[in-house]
């Protein structure tokens, strides 16, 4: 049985580019250890989930969001 | 032809202010910019989310500008050099979260061509 398809988040508020400085947005597309979650997962759509990954990795450069969370060195 | 560019900068959060603000003066006369294409947004001093060397805080800073692309090397340069610089990120500027779909359409006029950006473009 195939899953009802989730619309992409994105297209729905219709943005046409990621914002990697936008962390509150980026966030909600993370799990709890700070990996991206999977499309299948959250719905976005494929063109929105190569940019969200740019982004991702953006923002993790510049400190906005963390590379892991919940790790105790 | 000049491009339009986002840089974001990351200070030390323990210069003051105006040394950080010089500091961005004088990279940005290495571009020759002029005001009217040129927005400078402050965020101020922001905790990061990892500690970067020793450091908590960073000082941020969003700018957005034209500049001739031959430009740029000379602009980073000084940019990896200066002390008072703990990252920075130089990315080809698109639009806004939010922005409504503009007329320009697929054939974006900020698509990388014969440059060294390996984003891979659309079909």
């Amino acid at each position: 049985m195939r899953r009802p398809q989730k619309s992409c988040p994105f297209c729905e508020s219709r943005v046409r580019f990621i914002d990697y400085k936008d962390d509150r947005t980026i966030g909600r597309f993370l799990t709890d250890t700070g990996k991206i979650l999977p499309s299948r997962l959250s719905g976005v759509c494929a063109r929105h989930q190569r940019q969200l990954s740019t982004a991702v990795k953006r923002a993790r450069y510049l400190a906005l969001i963390p590379y892991i969370r919940g790790h105790q060195a | 032809m000049p491009r339009t560019y986002e840089a974001v900068y990351i200070f030390d959060s323990t210069l003051e202010d105006t040394a950080i603000q010089e500091k961005l003066a004088r990279f940005h006369e290495l571009l020759s910019l002029s005001p009217e294409t040129t927005t400078v947004d402050n965020w101020g001093r922001r905790q990061l989310a990892y500690p970067i060397g020793t450091r908590e805080n960073g000082y941020y800073t969003v700018a957005r500008f034209e500049a001739e692309p031959a430009a740029l090397p000379e602009y980073e340069r000084a940019l990896k050099l200066d002390d008072g610089v703990m990252r920075y990120l130089i990315t080809l500027h698109e639009h806004e979260v939010g922005a409504p779909p503009s007329a320009e359409g697929e054939g974006d006029e900020e698509r990388p061509r014969a440059s060294d950006d390996d984003d891979d473009d659309e079909d």
